[in-house]
């Protein structure tokens, strides 16, 4: 069946055959990741399923706010200044998971020269800079409360900012360059080269100690926090990844549209009047 | 000592920048199907032009 809608396809030339033989051959997943790599085929897929990640993720994110909030009780030596773990920890994990992904993307993206990875790399930078950024103000919130201090020149918290640091440096070497592909291929590089600081981040309270605690929560492994508390922080890390694909994918579709705005298939999508055919992109 | 205005303050925060994030998105989604569009209508407008012209051309052999 696929073979005669592939012999049907206008304008399959003959020099395209073997191209098309060796398509069929694929696994169908592989043709999947293979397809979803042409603009317009990704186009389709982050219209439609960036809003369904932003919409599944909000109600994870109130059940994990309204847990953390009311449901878990109070943590002896903290109190309430606790509960900033349900925001600090989920994001700063996602802080670091985001730029080990900036920089698989760019990594794919450089050796292959795939396109979208490109974007998709970039538009991971600004979702990642922000989670950095909870992480820090959260931190530091919770430092003073806490600790008594807004701000110390810790290794943990000094390497979280040089993080931030890093983001930014790639966002702006991003729009520094008036190509966007030489731009990606320079932030990216950027990327790479940067995630030598995730295991700085990591390891630096066992490394060098400091006022910021030590690792309390595994995934795999035994927790210093009571169980009973670790629920929302679950729901929590649940949450921020459900958002940050959704993110990812309108931000990565933005993109999309801005670098191929005068191709026939964004002016088809627009429509004639621009509006009508936006919102049902999948027709 | 009460913690809760930390405990706002943390979670204020938080809302604040997963909203400007989500806004943003959706911000950039709409700059560029402005800017596709720009495009397209001064490709278009071009085009006319360019036909325009070749009919006149014509006309005045």
């Amino acid at each position: 069946m696929r073979f005669t809608v592939f012999q049907d396809a206008p304008g399959v030339s003959l020099r395209s055959r073997p191209l098309l033989d060796s398509y069929r051959r694929m696994q169908p997943i592989v043709r999947w990741f293979h397809q979803l790599g042409s603009p317009p085929t990704f186009d389709r897929f982050a219209s439609r399923w960036s809003r369904v990640f932003y919409l599944a993720a909000l109600p994870v994110l109130l059940v994990g706010i309204w847990q953390g909030l009311f449901v878990v009780p109070a943590e002896q030596n903290q109190n309430d200044a606790f509960r900033i773990i349900y925001i600090h920890v989920p994001s700063a994990w996602m802080s670091l998971f985001v730029f080990a992904l900036m920089a698989l993307y760019s990594a794919i993206a450089l050796v292959w020269r795939i396109k979208i990875c490109e974007i998709l790399a970039m538009a991971c930078a600004p979702m990642g800079a922000g989670f950095t950024l909870v992480t820090l103000l959260t931190g530091s919130i919770w430092g003073k409360g806490t600790w008594g201090t807004w701000w110390d020149w810790d290794p943990r918290m000094t390497s979280e900012l040089i993080l931030l640091f890093l983001y930014l440096g790639v966002i702006g070497l991003y729009h520094a360059i008036e190509d966007r592909r030489s731009a990606a291929r320079a932030a990216g590089l950027l990327a790479i080269v940067g995630v030598g600081l995730l295991p700085i981040i990591r390891y630096s309270v066992d490394w060098w100690g400091g006022l910021h605690q030590r690792q309390s929560i595994n995934v795999f492994g035994d927790n210093a926090v009571r169980a009973e508390l670790i629920a929302p922080l679950w729901w929590m890390v649940v949450a921020t990844k459900l958002w940050f694909v959704g993110s990812l994918l309108a931000k990565a579709r933005a993109d999309n549209l801005g670098r191929e705005a005068g191709k026939a298939w964004v002016a088809e999508r627009l429509g004639p009047a621009g509006g009508s055919a936006q919102e049902h992109p999948t027709r | 000592m009460t913690h809760v205005p930390f405990l706002v303050a943390a979670y204020a925060v938080f809302a604040l920048v997963l909203a400007a994030d989500a806004l943003g998105s959706r911000l950039r989604l709409r700059a560029a199907r402005r800017q596709a569009l720009q495009r397209q209508q001064r490709q278009r407008a071009r085009e006319a032009g360019t036909n325009a012209s070749a009919l006149g051309t014509e006309l005045s052999r």
